[in-house]
């Protein structure tokens, strides 16, 4: 039974009944994979038992696995592989909107101590005197109504704290539904879906699948944010996006407060400077993260305009889940722009060849008249032709890179223009450009190059070296044998020490 | 309101205050010394007719070590014509504009004075070289003596022909005159020398005249010996000499300076020979007995014998001074009245000090004995242009430009440099200040601005724009002219956008034009800080700031660490504390900014040999890199940061200074893949792979992954140094696909990481090279205060005929922050020290031991840059079969 609640077995079927839903795709993260057949299973029975009366078909459930992007997102695409008409996503989700596939959610149930956590709730709320805002991780939503109530208790003696909590967005979602009712396009619209209380109005707030409304007059900075759950990426999403905000957490598997997060500041210096040398760059590699969230196809083409107004090159780059290796394929790339739901969104680490930054940070490297001011959007929904339409007539002062310590002179935008009309012309010129490269034949010199295309003649090797002076075939050699995580002759040698 | 000064043909000195009327053109009034005598008009067309002159104009820059009285010379020039009280010549120091400059003594920001100079043909007489009238135009910068400044030096050098270098005549020549005239010799610029400081022998120390000769002489002999070094058939014998006029004695806080010269022409009637018999007496190895009236090369021991230059310009001099200083003035007018010297009457009544100084600026002008001496023997422009233009332009030496360049000619193609950018009164903008080589710039003129990443034939760092106002600068007043010729310098308005620390301007239609060779500093920036803005809103104001900052001084620079934090570095740390005051007050509006302590950089190297080969697999395994690190040959790493190696060699050229000088195999140094970090730092990758297929394949994956390594060592991703990377196996896939730079890249990065800690890997500290000069009872202090910091003296000198020591140590950056301050303290203020980078040092210290005091100074590292603190150990970097 503690099984059946913990995946919602009952509200499943019935979501699945009430859409009349006949082939449904069950999505699973990789930690959650070994009890799908056991849900699936209870599932099916739960569904038999609704539909009883055999006039309705049964539905077909499918499991997927190990998810192309983020296992946050809903992988439409995969879904679509089996002709799914709905999906049911499992685990922790980022709760992005869907593209074409209605959604239903479990997030599971994760245990906590309601009343420990209610404690230092109310004790913070004392000691900070600011108005709080209870946030959580998704997997804690069930709970939220004891400490509620709890808090609500609690508080009756003490009515000048103030404690807000943020609900869950919603379990469920149908595109197709509200692309009906609303003719405004995919932004934002989808969040709207079935939650009446929290329409499109001023003061309304929402992140990572939960909503909240502010007081007239109140800002965000006001409120002490308050997290309930583990140092996850929807926490460092929340940390990101509310930089200005006092926060606090309250880890529920190990009972206590975490109140240092100079790590999570780092970050958004970290990615202060990313910005940065995003600006040095010339080459930009665009990274499809995602397939499913509303708008990205959108977000891409912005990318590529923005890219190419700033007069460098894009190049898009489609290949599942980023890891340095697949990077390190494309290192003329100087930058890749990650398009991905927020919580997948931060890329960060030494492994790889060049960094990975997100559309917002893009926005920002690449439009010259836009400043880093601390302000930070995680989504990149939020992001869709927020800051195109600002002028394009930027100062003709060079550029200063921070990276290089010095003014830079970027290729004129203008020029650039003229070169694109010439374009039949471009790989002549790139020819011409390589004769005179290839001068010295032992420098290794990095220059600026403008387009993968330049990048490949600057290579010491062009492919197939074709060696003139000995035509005769080469003679046969018998090769190395065994596996890679050791050939026999090496073998053989390891056994010699 | 603006001054100048006429030294009329009778040799009186008239004080020009220029008072704008109306726009171009001045009333001046000219004055003696006293009082308003006539009222000229004096327009703006007038000035720049003299600037048309090239004969006639000089360029020179002012150049010493610090407190050696460089400002205060230059104001003695001032103070001779009256702009300042008399009583007060010395202390203002006119050429210090700041108020920081000011309060500290010492000069910052290099600035530039021009002089109007009328000659008598009297005077000319002797003059060999070509000229346009008598009219002269001396264009004097007088720059910062502090080490931590040359930069500013460096700028002044570029557009100057000439350096005075001023030398204490006691402190003798220091290490930073070193530093800046072979600086000024490499840019071919020609010295004159003056002993400055000469009331010090005659009030302070009392030395006796053969004392005196052979202290001078000393100071001349160490100039003498460095400017030997550059033997330059075209700038010819660089050398300085007395009995030439090519050194002048000056006492600069009392305003009177002469050359042998001045005595020449005044004894060689008497003597009955012409003057530059008489020169050669006044120097050397030339003795005078009263009592035979016969001049001998030898002191034939009689006690009236003396040398020539104690009996004929020291004695002399000495006797006025103790006259004066006894207030013994029945015997001083007569001997005045013999020397010529008329001193007004109501002069009379001073006493003392005062009394001695007038009489001095009376007898023996500075500003005549100088100017008179930059006239003679600094080269116009049209002079230096002849040779230095090798120096100067990058381009062919045979095209249109060079030629331009070469004989002045303000006809030709415009070639202008800037070498500095002028902060403006209206924030945030700047004059572009320079020197004009060639040609004529003009306002409204349209033209090329070839930037310092500019090369010919792309249009990469090039803008054409129109100048929108030329100005020259007089003084704190500039003024606007209708265009500036050749030989001068200038002052351009409404380029400073395009501009960002220097420049070669050209007519806008010279595409073939080449630019002026870029500057090169003898100071690197050593020393750095993290800011931040305290509101974090002023985060904006802070990035202008910074901008503008690194605009407005050639030798800043501001970046960004890994983690986010703003980093400015400077020359030291007096330069960082002017540069942070500029950035807040001037460049940021008064937004207050936090800086952090001082940060300095490390390099990472290796002691040995790896202990073993060490392999990385690729992500798919399948792929397999085997490496060694060992550190580069001592003196190589010198030799690729000096550019002597690198990676645009010719590849015979470069292994036969690898063979000849680093015993390096000939074959091997052509297998050097590559230098890095950025393609031209101090560490390389050779192939040591005997028959490996697809090897030349990942030759570019292998570099990038070194460039990446190699700027960020294993141990706190500091920039490696000294480490030579050997490939020695290489196994890899045979489909192609398999072996991409996705697979290469990442494990060359650790098989790079694994070779490093596997050769007992080192880090290296910045160490400055620290003189200080003390009288003998600071030594004890000086010495407790650098054993405290780990410095280590290596040389400790009497200065011959002085109490003074020179002493010379090495001191760990890291522990140079405040060491002026405790040095000062530990001392009451009599040393001084002067820092310049001079080399890494090896810590011995094992990082990889804990607990020891590199690991300690790691752990720092890479907690201040957001790393996890734990180095990542060699067993994430290398793989096991």
């Amino acid at each position: 039974m503690e099984f059946e609640s913990r995946y919602e077995i009952s509200r499943t079927a019935e979501f699945i009944r009430g859409g009349n839903f006949t082939k449904v795709a069950l999505q699973f993260p990789d930690e959650l994979l070994k009890d799908s057949v056991r849900v699936a299973s209870a599932l099916r029975n739960e569904l038999r038992r609704l539909g009883g009366d055999g006039n309705v078909k049964d539905a077909s459930l499918f499991v997927m696995a190990d998810t192309a992007y983020g296992s946050c997102c809903v992988d439409e695409v995969g879904a679509s592989h089996v002709g799914a008409d709905c999906v049911v996503h499992y685990g922790h989700a980022c709760l992005s909107p869907t593209t074409k596939l209605p959604a239903f959610f479990v997030f599971g149930k994760a245990p906590m101590s309601v009343s420990d956590c209610t404690k230092n709730l109310v004790d913070d709320a004392v000691t900070s005197g600011k108005p709080i805002l209870v946030l959580f991780g998704l997997e804690y939503a069930h709970l939220i109504h004891n400490i509620r109530e709890e808090v609500v208790a609690a508080c009756e003696s003490r009515p000048q704290l103030e404690i807000q909590f943020a609900e869950v967005l919603c379990s469920d979602m149908n595109p197709s539904n509200k692309q009906n009712t609303s003719d405004q396009g995919m932004v934002r619209a989808s969040v709207l879906i079935d939650d009446k209380s929290f329409g499109k109005l001023a003061g309304n707030r929402g992140i990572g699948g939960l909503v909240w409304k502010l007081r007239e007059g109140r800002k965000m900075e006001d409120h002490l944010l308050f997290w309930i759950g583990s140092d996850n990426s929807a926490f460092v999403n929340v940390v990101l996006t509310f930089n200005a905000c006092e926060i606090v957490r309250y880890d529920a598997a190990e009972n206590c407060m975490v109140t240092d997060f100079s790590q999570q500041k780092r970050i958004l210096k970290r990615r202060y400077y990313l910005v940065e040398k995003a600006k040095d760059a010339n080459i930009v590699g665009i990274l499809v993260g995602t397939l499913g969230v509303a708008g990205y196809h959108h977000m891409i083409n912005q990318m590529k305009e923005l890219i190419t107004a700033a007069g460098k090159k894009a190049y898009t780059l489609v290949m599942g889940r980023p890891n340095p290796a697949k990077l390190a394929n494309f290192p003329e790339c100087d930058i890749f722009i990650y398009v991905s739901c927020a919580q997948t969104a931060l890329l960060d680490s030494k492994e790889y060849l060049s960094p990975v930054i997100t559309p917002f940070e893009a926005t920002l490297a690449f439009n010259r008249d836009s400043h880093w001011t601390g302000a930070y959007v995680m989504e990149f929904r939020d992001l869709i032709n927020s800051s195109l339409a600002e002028s394009r007539s930027h100062s003709k002062e060079a550029r200063f890179s921070f990276l290089q310590g010095g003014y830079v002179e970027d290729f004129d935008t203008q020029e650039n223009d003229k070169e694109e009309e010439e374009g039949a012309l471009a790989l002549a010129n790139a020819t011409e450009k390589a004769l005179q490269l290839r001068d010295n034949a032992n420098s290794l010199v990095k220059r600026t190059v403008k387009s993968g295309a330049e990048y490949l003649m600057t290579r010491s090797y062009q492919g197939l070296e074709i060696h003139n002076e000995n035509s005769l075939p080469e003679p046969y050699l018998i090769g190395r044998s065994g596996r890679a995580a050791g050939y026999k002759d090496e073998k053989s040698e390891m056994g010699n020490f | 309101m603006s001054f100048s000064f006429v030294f009329d043909s009778s040799g009186e000195i008239w004080l020009c205050v220029l008072v704008d009327v109306e726009p171009f053109s001045y009333f001046i009034f000219v004055c003696d010394t006293q009082r308003l005598v006539k009222m000229v008009k004096f327009t703006a067309e007038e000035l720049r007719k003299i600037m048309d002159y090239k004969h006639n104009i000089r360029n020179m820059s002012v150049i010493a070590h610090v407190d050696h009285g460089k400002s205060t010379l230059t104001d003695s020039l001032v103070a001779a014509a009256g702009i300042i009280a008399q009583e007060v010549a010395g202390d203002v120091r006119m050429t210090d504009t700041r108020a920081d400059e000011a309060e500290r003594g010492i000069t910052i920001k290099s600035t530039g004075i021009s002089l109007y100079y009328e000659m008598t043909d009297e005077a000319l007489k002797s003059y060999k070289g070509e000229r346009q009238g008598n009219e002269y135009l001396i264009n004097l910068i007088d720059s910062p003596g502090h080490v931590d400044f040359s930069s500013e030096v460096t700028a002044a050098l570029r557009i100057t022909d000439g350096a005075l270098v001023v030398v204490d005549c006691v402190e003798g020549v220091c290490v930073q005159t070193e530093t800046v005239l072979r600086q000024a010799l490499g840019e071919r610029i020609r010295p004159v020398l003056t002993v400055n400081k000469m009331d010090r022998c005659f009030l302070e120390l009392q030395v006796d005249g053969e004392e005196a000769y052979q202290t001078f002489s000393r100071v001349i002999e160490n100039a003498n010996v460095i400017m030997a070094t550059y033997e330059d058939p075209l700038l010819g014998d660089v050398m300085v000499y007395p009995e030439k006029g090519t050194v002048a004695f000056s006492a600069g806080l009392h305003g009177w300076a002469f050359t042998l010269t001045n005595f020449a022409k005044m004894y060689a009637s008497k003597f009955g020979v012409d003057e530059s018999k008489m020169m050669e007496r006044l120097w050397g190895e030339n003795f005078f007995d009263p009592a035979t009236k016969k001049w001998t090369s030898k002191n034939t021991g009689s006690p009236t014998c003396k040398r020539g230059f104690v009996q004929f310009c020291y004695e002399p001099i000495k006797q006025i001074i103790n006259t004066c200083m006894n207030d013994q003035k029945d015997k001083l007018w007569p001997m005045l009245k013999k020397l010529g010297v008329t001193i007004k009457s109501e002069e009379k009544d001073l006493m003392g000090k005062a009394l001695m100084k007038r009489v001095m600026q009376t007898w023996l002008p500075a500003s005549s004995a100088l100017l008179e001496m930059m006239i003679f023997h600094l080269p116009s422009p049209s002079t230096a242009q002849r040779y230095r233009v090798e120096n100067l332009y990058e381009g062919p030496l045979d095209d249109v430009y060079s030629t331009a360049i070469r004989n002045c000619d303000p006809d030709g193609p415009l070639m202008l440099y800037v070498s500095k950018m002028i902060p403006a009164s209206d924030k945030g903008r700047f004059f572009a200040f320079g020197r004009v080589f060639a040609g004529k710039v003009s306002t409204g003129l349209k033209v090329r601005i070839m930037g310092p990443n500019y090369v010919p034939g792309e249009k990469k760092d090039l803008y054409v724009k129109s100048v929108q106002r030329t100005v020259i600068w007089m003084g704190k007043k500039q003024e606007t002219v209708e265009d500036v010729p050749c030989g001068n310098t200038v002052a351009l308005v409404g380029l400073d956008q395009y501009i960002t620390k220097n420049a070669t301007l050209t007519n806008e239609k010279e595409v073939d034009a080449h630019p002026i060779r870029a500057m090169k500093f003898s100071v690197s920036p050593v020393v750095r800080v993290a800011v931040q803005c305290k509101v974090a809103s002023d985060l904006p104001k802070l990035v202008e700031g910074l901008k503008r900052l690194a605009k407005s001084d050639p030798m800043v620079v501001c970046t960004m660490e890994e983690s986010g934090e703003h980093i400015v570095a400077g020359a030291g740390e007096l330069h960082l504390e002017i540069c942070l005051k500029d950035l807040q007050d001037d460049f940021m509006g008064g937004a207050e900014i936090i800086k952090s302590d001082p940060v300095v950089s490390f390099r990472e190297t290796v002691l040995e040999k790896s202990s073993r080969t060490v392999m990385s697999k690729s992500p798919n395994k399948h792929n397999r890199l085997y490496m060694e690190a060992r550190p580069l040959e001592e003196g190589l790493a010198e030799a690729i940061d000096d550019g002597r190696i690198g990676p645009r060699d010719d590849p015979k050229l470069r292994s036969k200074i690898l063979s000849e000088e680093f015993g390096w195999d000939k074959d091997l140094a052509k297998k050097i893949w590559c230098f890095g970090p950025e393609t031209t730092g101090p560490n390389m990758v050779v192939d040591m792979c005997k028959g490996v297929q697809y090897l030349n394949e990942i030759k570019d994956s292998v570099v990038a992954g070194f460039q990446w390594a190699s700027k960020e060592g294993a141990l706190a991703e500091e920039n490696m140094r000294g480490i030579c990377f050997e490939v020695c196996d290489v196994v890899l896939h045979a489909d192609a696909i398999h072996r991409g730079g996705g697979q290469v890249i990442p494990t060359a990065r650790r098989v790079i990481y694994a070779s490093q800690i596997t050769a007992k890997p080192r880090l290296l500290e910045p160490v400055y090279l620290v003189e200080i000069q003390a009288p003998e009872q600071a030594l004890g202090g000086i010495y407790s205060v650098l054993n405290q910091k780990r410095g280590h003296v290596f040389e400790e000198m009497q200065r011959q005929g002085t109490p003074l020591y020179n002493i010379k140590a090495y001191l760990p950056v890291i522990e140079s922050f405040g060491f002026s301050s405790t040095l000062r303290a530990a001392t009451s203020g009599q040393a001084f020290p002067q820092c310049v980078f001079d080399h890494w040092d090896m810590m011995m210290s094992d990082p990889l031991e804990a607990g020891s005091q590199a690991a300690q100074l790691v752990a720092d590292i890479r907690k201040r840059k957001g790393l996890k603190e734990q180095m990542t150990p060699l067993s994430e970097y290398e793989d096991k079969l």
